[in-house]
């Protein structure tokens, strides 16, 4: 992979970011790797894969919101799924990490990334949705499943791709989509089931990440070079940050919201 | 002519058929207030069946069908009754054009969610809904003892059959408006009530804005409504008659309470009951106008002449 090759006088140190959004708050620590300065890096990607990786944590400073208490007695199933109510808390924090943060290379990439062929899941169970934020490629076939004992259609309101509608009235149902274009990000929603409400991420390259309950994630396997990576949020800001890195380096990139 | 005689029945089921078709207009402003929508993903079956768990947004949509399937099947009978013991063509044609209208209706309604509420097809369900009330009412009042009385008509000397379609047709236009901004989603684009944006009077700026400009149109009609119908009851009470009077009043006080559910929508962020309230009195108030344009078409008669013109203008001073 030609492209693959370092360019230059960056820092030895890959950057630790710490960049603050909704508040402004910007701040850059070393990385684990050696502390040069790197003038200019090549363009990454070439449509393979590297050997360098970004980790990092998704910090959220200050309260967050109560959490929304959703009244699911439409369906008695879904009622007899959440006893004591259901509690939605789209601003996730645990000790400080902000959960479900989608993290991706948003530029810098110059190849193709063709899609896996194998599908992601998008599991309806409890009346909810599992995972959160779906993650897929363009091309790559989206499975949704109906894990309930009650029916639910699936309406992703996409503004790139193509709106699709469909019914799922029995437990155990699969039905599967592609979405065919970039689009980030997409929100998905029953309407039999006014609360569940989540999103899809259409992505065109294979280095992203959502943030567990901790706020941590990483992206692997990136190819050496100079990159824009967007933070992306349900309800908070967007932000966008600049990595550089090199072959075999493990760079950090934490980034921070505040409430 | 010969007289014709009163069909109790088929009166009473023509009446029927139009306070079910008021309700059934309330149940299809549920599924929008609801945004049931789309919970129902196929067409004409529900998931597949007939009658599927009424659970969720599927209890409106679902709900709304059943609803409706009950509304073409008293139209259904009433077309044929009408064909079978009608004697008058005219009513004949007009339980016909209802039962393509309810039909026509369905084929919208399925359409709707199957190309996933594109907004002309919304749009034209919502106005056709309101198209197959007032043939209804036409039906009923075709049908009644005090249209077959064969009562001899007066001169219209004040203009009621003007002002009362005139009436009829502002009601008409801001049920347009009103489903324009419904199923374009400007139903909150002025998010407050009386003013907008702080302002008694908009911003070219705001206005230049399409949701918002439809969101005013909305409100400004509201007004435009109002004036028409005073202008009715004005004429109406001027008239002598209750017959024409009683549905203008009545119509009226609807229109006043209508904006105050128009206000309650916004200031609620369009909370179910008071959106889907607003819904069902703005047929209401299209309803009595549109019997008061019949009701005025058949006990009066049009004046010829200068006068006669002068008068469908609105303009007593001019006949």
């Amino acid at each position: 992979m030609t492209l693959r090759k370092p360019v230059a006088l960056l820092t030895m140190a890959a950057p630790l970011a710490l960049i603050a959004c909704g508040g402004g708050e910007k701040q850059e620590t070393p990385a684990a790797g050696p502390a040069t300065t790197q003038a200019a890096a090549p363009a990454g990607g070439g449509g393979g894969k590297g050997s360098a990786s970004v980790s990092g944590k998704v910090s959220y400073a200050g309260t967050a919101p109560a959490p929304e208490k959703i009244k699911v007695s439409a369906d008695p199933y879904c009622q007899k799924e959440h006893k004591d109510g259901l509690e939605r808390q789209t601003v996730a924090v645990k000790d400080g990490g902000l959960k479900d943060v989608l993290v991706y290379v948003k530029s810098g990439l110059t190849g193709t990334y063709p899609p896996p062929t194998d599908a992601v899941l998008l599991d309806q169970k409890g009346c909810m949705y599992s995972p959160h934020i779906i993650t897929v490629r363009a091309g790559q076939p989206l499975k949704i499943r109906n894990s309930d004992e009650t029916l639910h259609n699936i309406h992703p309101r996409p503004t790139v791709n193509q709106e699709f509608n469909i019914g799922q009235p029995r437990q155990g149902m699969e039905s599967t989509r592609t979405f065919d274009k970039k689009e980030i990000w997409i929100p998905v929603g029953c309407d039999v089931h006014p609360w569940m409400r989540s999103f899809i991420a259409v992505l065109d390259n294979p280095f992203f990440a959502v943030t567990d309950e901790d706020g941590k994630y990483e992206i692997k396997d990136l190819p050496a070079g100079d990159y824009e990576i967007e933070a992306l949020h349900e309800k908070l800001k967007t932000t966008t940050s600049k990595l550089s890195v090199k072959d075999g380096q493990k760079a950090t990139l934490d980034l921070s919201y505040k409430g | 002519m010969a007289v014709v005689a009163f069909d109790r029945g088929r009166h009473l089921l023509a009446v029927l058929t139009v306070a079910a078709t008021l309700a059934l207009i309330f149940v299809g402003g549920l599924v929008t207030s609801t945004g049931s929508g789309l919970s129902v993903p196929d067409w004409p079956l529900s998931y597949g069946r007939l009658m599927p768990p009424m659970v969720g947004g599927v209890f409106y949509e679902h709900g709304h069908r059943m609803v409706a399937s009950a509304v073409g099947l008293l139209t259904l009978v009433l077309a044929a009754w009408t064909a079978r013991a009608e004697p008058r063509r005219g009513v004949r044609a007009l339980a016909w054009a209802a039962l393509a209208a309810v039909v026509a209706q369905g084929v919208l309604g399925g359409l709707t969610v199957i190309f996933l509420l594109p907004t002309a097809i919304s749009v034209a369900h919502a106005c056709l809904a309101q198209t197959f009330f007032c043939i209804t009412i036409a039906l009923a009042f075709a049908t009644s003892r005090e249209w077959l009385a064969e009562e001899p008509p007066r001169d219209d000397a004040g203009g009621v059959r003007g002002a009362a379609a005139l009436a009829t047709a502002a009601a008409f236009a801001q049920l347009v408006l009103g489903a324009v901004m419904r199923h374009i989603g400007a139903g909150l684009a002025v998010p407050d009530f009386p003013r907008t944006y702080g302002r008694w009077l908009p911003t070219l700026d705001v206005l230049s804005r399409g949701p918002v400009a439809v969101h005013l149109a909305h409100r400004a009609g509201a007004l435009l409504v109002l004036a028409a119908l005073a202008n009715l009851v004005v004429r109406a009470s001027r008239a002598q008659d209750g017959r024409l009077a009683r549905p203008a009043q009545l119509a009226l006080v609807l229109v006043l309470v209508q904006i105050a559910l128009g206000a309650a929508t916004v200031l609620t962020a369009r909370a179910v009951l008071p959106t889907t309230a607003h819904v069902a009195g703005g047929a209401a108030i299209l309803g009595l106008c549109w019997f008061a344009t019949l009701r005025a078409r058949r006990h009066l008669r049009a004046i010829a002449g200068p006068a006669g013109v002068a008068m469908a203008l609105g303009d007593p001073a001019l006949s």
